[in-house]
């Protein structure tokens, strides 16, 4: 929303990534933008397609953290447009781009399908709660994750590897373990006891370092590997 | 960006089970090694001579020391290699192809140093 | 949508070769590029290198023990090279391999048993005392060889 006291905002360049199918290679395209004091990296991007350059592909929805629209790498790491504070950043350029290891659709815009695909292939959009809510005396946030594949983008070994399964599918599926609300654990078991699922993740965290939704999936792996050699509960 | 999933399930932590155990092994293995072979006679670097060598493997003790030394450490490292070369996303057969290779490599690397160290046993 | 057919094909299309997949690092440089990564990714990183140097480093060293096959001249002779200094500089490197790739490797069976699940960084951080101090005591003694 441009107001008058925008004329006084700093400038901030930002480096975009561009890319469209019939334009042929990726390209960085420079933009100056002026940028209020609790600015995100949204609101620039947003500022961009709005007076500067209507074609540039972007996802977002929520403005806070809770969809998992918006994934972006931020200087080099994963990060959130919608809540990465421009304050925050070092000085200099902004660049931005869109998430690794998923294909790019256009833009900053990547394709999410081969990420949800990823998931076991048992994958309840809801599941029935054994007690009704009125019993309990506290709630505890449970599902945590919005799915926005930052920890998919941070992982080493996705970089090399396309058939692993990756951080948010093995968290996913450790959460089905722990409190399985009519999941099939043993199908859940079997899908993580392989080569490509429990067995790839060399316990780099980057996944949980990236994650900003407090997932921990590093630490879900890690308890999913223990069920899968000692038995035991799911707990992390 | 179709995936095949791998198809072989169950019981796949045998080879991360058996690469932490040779690892802990390893950790007792290794020291013995290093120490027996930097830090006890007084020679520079704490290396031994020929002669010495050969007393040194003279003893059964030891022979059975460095031949445990010698699978764990070919078992360890061809479990690591396989871990590295599974990172590149290969394909189930490609992956089935890179174990096979690994095994036979490994028991050639187990057999010479059996080998060498019987010899070296069998002067002493 | 439903009067504007081509945008599903579209769609279609984009979906069926998508475009180029962005990596933090060419091919397998990703797991040895470390800015910006915190300390698992280093921890793994180094546990890496080590590794694969301690493989390369395995074959040399049953090659070099070959020598001893052709009795106590030959293996004189390696005696020479092996303890100068620059040599007795290497097997302080191989020192350092072997503590990084062995602490790390506790460290990773302790997280990946989940007996120790949340607590990677300070395993690390002390892990590399540990190791620095034994590096350091392990290389005295080897200069103090000579």
């Amino acid at each position: 929303m441009v107001a008058a006291q925008d004329v006084a905002d700093p400038v901030r360049t930002f480096r975009v990534f561009r890319f469209a199918r019939e334009d042929g290679p990726s390209r960085f395209d420079a933009f100056d933008v002026p940028v209020s004091a609790a600015a995100t990296v949204l609101d620039g991007l947003r500022h961009i397609r709005l007076h500067l350059d209507p074609t540039l592909s972007v996802r977002h929805s929520c403005f806070h953290a809770s969809c998992g629209t918006c994934g972006v790498r931020v200087n080099g790491r994963e990060a959130l447009a919608c809540v990465t504070a421009i304050a925050d950043l070092s000085d200099g350029d902004i660049t931005v781009e869109p998430m690794a290891n998923l294909p790019v659709l256009s833009d900053l815009v990547v394709d999410m399908a081969p990420f949800v695909e990823r998931f076991p292939p048992e994958h309840p959009l809801t599941r029935t709660s054994e007690r009704p809510l009125s019993d309990a005396s506290a709630y505890v946030r449970f599902e945590d994750c919005i799915e926005c594949g930052l920890c998919l983008s941070a992982c080493p070994v996705a970089a090399t590897d396309d058939t692993y399964v990756g951080p948010a599918a093995l968290a996913y599926a450790q959460r089905v373990l722990e409190e399985a609300r009519g999941g099939d654990r043993d199908a859940i078991l079997a899908w993580a006891d392989r080569d490509d699922a429990a067995w790839r993740c060399h316990a780099a965290f980057e996944c949980t370092e990236a994650c900003p939704s407090d997932v921990r999936p590093a630490q879900r792996i890690m308890a999913l590997r223990r069920v899968l050699t000692l038995g035991g509960s799911a707990a992390s | 960006m179709r995936v095949d999933r791998d198809p072989a399930t169950g019981r796949r932590s045998r080879a991360w089970t058996a690469t932490t155990l040779s690892g802990l092994a390893l950790l007792v293995l290794v020291t013995i090694h290093m120490v027996a072979h930097h830090f006890v006679v007084d020679e520079i670097g704490g290396l031994r001579t020929y002669s010495q060598v050969l007393d040194y493997i003279g003893n059964p003790v030891i022979l059975v020391l460095e031949l445990a030394l010698l699978v764990t450490v070919t078992v360890h490292a061809m479990l690591g290699l396989r871990s590295v070369l599974f990172d590149f996303g290969l394909s189930a057969r490609g992956r089935r192809n890179v174990t096979r290779g690994l095994v036979a490599l490994g028991m050639l690397t187990i057999g010479y140093g059996v080998v060498l160290i019987g010899v070296l046993a069998s002067r002493a | 949508m439903s009067d504007r057919p081509d945008e599903t094909a579209d769609i279609r299309e984009a979906r069926e070769a998508p475009g180029p997949i962005l990596r933090k690092a060419p091919g397998p440089t990703s797991w040895f590029d470390v800015r910006k990564r915190g300390t698992g990714h280093w921890a793994f990183s180094m546990n890496r290198i080590t590794g694969l140097g301690l493989v390369f480093y395995l074959y040399l060293h049953l090659i070099v023990l070959s020598q001893l096959l052709r009795g106590p001249a030959a293996w004189h002779g390696f005696l020479e090279v092996a303890t100068t200094p620059i040599f007795l500089g290497l097997d302080v490197l191989l020192l350092a391999g072997l503590l990084v790739h062995g602490l790390n490797g506790l460290r990773v069976a302790l997280i990946g048993t989940g007996l120790v699940p949340d607590r990677q960084k300070a395993l690390f951080w002390s892990f590399t005392v540990i190791g620095t101090i034994l590096l350091l005591g392990g290389a005295l003694h080897i200069a103090g060889s000579r």
